[in-house]
């Protein structure tokens, strides 16, 4: 769970009002409901995934509560929370999966078995034994 | 429970043992009454979010006050179980201090309890850590890493009423002048204690414990302008006497046991 | 190090084409095009558009499922007090705090449809929306937790499984998460029952009634048959099963359960018609079940009071925290 914190002075990143330092110096300023997404990594090494979202007036409550909803059962690793309001979204399909032939970008646009034979009889070669893949 | 109960015995002398039964006794007592009383939140807090929030907190101080049952049963190897020291009591034997012993109040008792708790409880934890008898110790060690979430949440929570306005501010103002002076209550002095810290079992004295907690809470209290908790009152009677708020849930908490003792629920 | 010659395409075709409903167009050919997709099993996400009817409909639909789970707290946290063992304790409470998890699951999903938070509980409290009957029901005994984590939760369940399919994506991933989760549930639920049911003479005697009066509850749980093709809800493919199947889906794995511990059922009737390959039962009381989901259930009014109760002694913190009363995005 990363540095162990003297239990009394807590000061893990993201989880205290000190920590975050966005406290102005008079005291706590009220904000509004606003929902954070979740985004969780499930083992290590694994992506971040998006998981749900809660309904906090800060980033620091934000973080207490996407623990609660999202690892009580210790099912993430790890856990970011984004304020809904700063997250950017592209979802045109225009523009994520344009229609025109892309098949350069993928490898089944490469169909070459016919070519190879012919190189091969040109050559006199054989086809390569296929490799041993238990080793 | 991770070793036989002969060999947990191991090296305890019988002045020893008689420290860490009145030590496990209060620690569990008080894990248990704080649970109990946080646990009237569930479903009614402020916040859905944080419904859930004060729930896993009191489900903590539960599971921690049934490995310290654990923990008593295994020293008193006398047949009785966990549930059983943990239910089959009158009110006046339990032995959970004064601060938590009054009713779940507002949400500003409630925050204020739990800060004057959790920040006691993590001086009183921080004086066991690494101490001589290795199943406590392990235990300490466990504890103390789940209660650093509890002080952060707290805290956090202090910090918001403390700031929030008028209302709140004369809440939490009330909840303290309510709490406070019961605050030390969590470092009454122990029969027995004095073997415990010949023993290494407890670093320092509980009252030294004490100290080291005031330092520790002083600087935000000061930032926050909420008064240092007084010198407790009748010191020796922090865990003795009960009130009615505490009858009244141990009424409730032993009800459908009291139907029949012998069965298994 | 593969042998890239021996790849097969690995990169799916996008299958997602323009989809026609969020394109600019007029109502009815966005309408088509909308049905069109959801009928073949399309998803629909919180940011695209959407007919009225739709979204009204898994509005309804998700927010009196929200107001269940909050409310179907109140009748087993009258027992969190009272669990006669440190294990049942914090079995029950870990329970009830799931409930309460997805309740804001689910008023995440319904908030996110355009209905704020603070309105779904006005209209819950006022009694302008509803919740599910089995809630307004007393629990009188420790019998009554066992019987309502065992069978409650696996009528729920039976239902919910059915959910993680919907339509409406978002509602469908929070019911995967629900799934999940209520797993644990049932199985404490059926612990509690088997060592009543094993326990004394006292303890199967309290079993036994405390299933006589869950009984009818539960068998009213599913709601009244419905016609196939006149149900809205299943035509948006909200959900997928009717009512009945999802009554036939329970009877058929719990009754056989309930009669394995020696427990008997206050219907006399229920029996499995081998040949149709369905289960026969009395007809539940759909006039008990109107009365209740209508708030006149015997702990209708108290819970509801209870709850406007402590959200009024609470309003005080949410000031506190927040710069507008009660304000949310």
């Amino acid at each position: 769970m990363g540095p162990r914190c003297d239990p009394v002075s807590p000061e893990c990143r993201g989880m205290t009002d000190e920590a975050v330092g966005d406290r102005a110096a008079g005291g706590y300023e009220r904000g509004v409901l606003e929902p954070f997404e979740v985004f969780r990594q499930e083992k290590d090494g694994g992506p971040m995934v998006h998981g749900g979202s809660v309904l906090a007036p800060d980033p620091v409550l934000a973080l207490h509560y996407a623990r609660e909803m999202f690892s009580r059962r210790g099912e993430s690793i790890r856990l970011w929370v984004i304020r809904r309001a700063d997250v950017h979204e592209l979802d045109d399909p225009d523009l994520l999966a344009p229609p025109l032939d892309r098949s350069y970008r993928k490898p089944g646009g490469y169909v070459m078995r016919d070519k190879l034979a012919a190189a091969r009889e040109r050559a006199g070669t054989t086809k390569p034994k296929a490799r041993d893949r238990s080793r | 429970m991770t070793t036989t109960s002969a060999s947990i015995l191991v090296g305890l002398d019988a002045a020893v043992r008689a420290g860490l039964d009145a030590l496990l006794l209060s620690m569990a007592d008080d894990e248990f009454v704080l649970g109990f009383s946080d646990s009237e939140w569930t479903g009614i807090a402020p916040l859905l979010e944080e419904d859930v929030a004060m729930t896993s907190l009191a489900l903590d101080e539960l599971g921690h006050a049934r490995a310290l049952y654990e923990l008593l049963a295994d020293l008193r190897a006398d047949g009785r179980d966990a549930d059983a020291i943990a239910y089959d009591r009158e009110p006046a034997e339990y032995r959970h201090c004064r601060l938590v012993d009054g009713g779940r109040g507002d949400w500003a008792d409630t925050i204020a309890r739990r800060y004057l708790y959790d920040t006691a409880d993590a001086a009183r934890l921080a004086a066991l850590d690494g101490g001589a008898w290795a199943p406590l110790a392990q235990l300490v060690a466990k504890i103390r890493r789940e209660e650093r979430y509890h002080l952060m949440h707290v805290g956090a929570w202090l910090e918001r009423l403390a700031g929030g306005g008028d209302e709140a501010r004369g809440r939490l103002i009330a909840a303290w002048e309510r709490l406070a002076p019961n605050a030390a209550t969590v470092f009454t002095p122990l029969p027995g204690e004095a073997a415990l810290v010949a023993a290494g079992i407890l670093a320092v004295p509980l009252a030294e414990a004490e100290v080291r907690w005031r330092s520790a809470i002083a600087p935000a209290l000061a930032r926050l302008e909420l008064p240092m908790p007084p010198v407790t009152a009748s010191p020796d009677c922090g865990r003795l006497e009960r009130s009615d708020a505490f009858r009244w849930l141990w009424g409730e908490f032993t009800a459908v046991r009291r139907l029949d003792p012998t069965a298994t629920w | 190090m593969t042998d890239p010659l021996a790849l097969d395409p690995v990169l799916p075709r996008a299958e997602r084409q323009r989809l026609p409903f969020n394109a600019e167009a007029t109502h009815s050919e966005r309408f088509d095009a909308f049905e069109a997709h959801v009928v073949a099993g399309g998803k629909i996400e919180a940011t695209d558009w959407m007919p009225d009817e739709y979204r009204m409909a898994v509005l309804r639909f998700v927010e009196m499922h929200a107001n269940s789970e909050l409310m179907g707290v109140l009748p087993e946290r009258e027992w969190i007090m009272r669990a006669p063992t440190l294990r049942r304790k914090l079995a029950l409470t870990a329970k009830v705090q799931d409930e309460v998890g997805h309740a804001q699951l689910l008023y995440r999903v319904a908030e996110d449809l355009g209905k704020p938070r603070e309105a779904m509980f006005d209209d819950l409290l006022a009694g302008r929306t509803k919740f599910h009957n089995v809630f307004h029901y007393p629990t009188k005994t420790w019998a009554d937790i066992g019987v309502i984590a065992w069978l409650v939760d696996a009528a729920a369940i039976v239902a919910q499984q059915a959910l993680r399919d919907s339509s409406y994506a978002p509602y469908a991933r929070t019911m995967q998460k629900i799934c999940w989760e209520e797993s644990v549930h049932i199985m404490h639920g059926r612990d509690v029952v088997v060592t009543l049911a094993a326990g004394t003479p006292a303890q199967r005697e309290m079993l036994q009634e405390a299933l006589d009066r869950w009984w009818g509850p539960l068998m009213q749980m599913h709601g009244p048959r419905s016609d196939r093709s006149k149900d809205r809800d299943l035509h948006w493919r909200i959900k997928a099963k009717t009512s009945e199947e999802l009554r036939q889906e329970f009877l058929s794995i719990y009754v056989p359960r309930v009669w394995e511990l020696g427990l008997t059922l206050p219907d006399p009737e229920p029996r499995l018609d081998e040949a149709a390959g369905e289960w026969r039962y009395s007809e539940p009381d759909w006039a008990e079940l109107r009365t209740v989901v209508t708030n006149h259930g015997p702990r209708s009014e108290e819970r509801l009071e209870f709850r406007r109760l402590a959200r009024a002694e609470t309003a005080w913190v949410r000031d506190a925290i927040l710069s507008a009363p009660s304000a949310a995005a």
